[in-house]
């Protein structure tokens, strides 16, 4: 099924996540990182952090975890998740984020290119409680054709 | 942690190297629960072939951590500004991660002392899979 331009400006349900000191313990142990300054709250504080920051890509469990409508809303907009590729992903770091921090996510289409590849490119704005933008994040997905 | 100087690196100096590996079959589960990404084409075999792909395949937000972790033994996680990557191929189980990052530009903007660094990952045969930026920050 071809993607629709129609879809760029399509904005995702904004939702709430509050960061826990387990799940970015949980996730350092998934992608191998000891380095205690994301774990250990002294360590954090005499690099100059406030608290533990979060690894660089933690915000990635913010989407999976605090939005997983995210695949029903692909589906929706004629994306077959099941050929879906990760293209490209970038982050724009504003502010840290720390444990007990609620962030409020705003996502949406930016960007839709259809050819040999489909690519659909979306922008969140991850914040916090005081409605300060912490990451700004871009990614950009393609879709495999059939017989590839 | 030591942070970076603006004049301690020049362009061309290279990032002290992070190899991971080989991808096992449990790091794509564990980082499956873990970040929430529950796409079966990363954890589920037979679906992966279901779907035209040889077998399972690793997270690209997955490599994109490993590269991350280079990026963080080296630089003050604070002075990080962007990170970017753009995946160039898949990454599958019994393949190691090698990622390697070296200085590309340095300016002042605004400012701010800027170093942009060129990150990437391959496999131990030198394929990408994975490339970007880190724009640093520096004192």
């Amino acid at each position: 099924m071809a993607l629709s331009k129609d879809i760029v400006g399509k904005k995702l349900d904004s939702y709430q996540f509050t960061v826990e000191r387990g799940k970015v313990k949980e996730f350092c142990r998934a992608i191998g990182e000891t380095n205690p300054i994301y774990t250990d709250p002294a360590e954090a504080k005499k690099a100059g952090f406030q608290d533990t920051p979060i690894p660089p890509t933690m915000q990635t469990t913010f989407q999976f975890w605090g939005y997983p409508k995210i695949w029903d809303d692909m589906k929706g907009m004629g994306i077959d998740i099941s050929r879906l590729l990760h293209m490209k992903e970038e982050y724009t770091y504003l502010k840290p984020v720390y444990p007990g921090t609620t962030i409020h996510a705003a996502g949406e289409v930016i960007d839709v290119k259809t050819g040999k590849m489909d690519m659909v490119t979306f922008k969140t704005t991850y914040a916090n409680e005081k409605g300060e933008p912490c990451i700004l994040a871009e990614m950009a997905i393609v879709i495999r054709p059939e017989g590839t | 942690m030591k942070r970076i100087q603006f004049n301690e690196f020049e362009v061309g100096a290279k990032l002290p190297e992070l190899k991971v590996g080989p991808v096992q079959h449990m790091d794509l589960v564990r980082y499956s629960g873990a970040s929430g990404d529950f796409n079966p084409i990363h954890t589920d075999p037979t679906f992966a072939k279901s779907v035209g792909l040889d077998g399972t395949i690793a997270h690209g937000m997955y490599v994109m951590a490993q590269v991350g972790r280079m990026c963080t033994n080296w630089v003050h996680p604070a002075q990080i500004q962007f990170y970017g990557i753009k995946f160039k191929g898949m990454t599958k189980p019994g393949e190691m991660i090698v990622c390697t990052g070296e200085v590309k530009k340095k300016k002042e903007e605004d400012g701010k002392k800027l170093m942009t660094v060129s990150v990437s990952a391959a496999n131990e045969a030198g394929e990408v899979k994975a490339a970007g930026d880190l724009v640093v920050v520096c004192d």
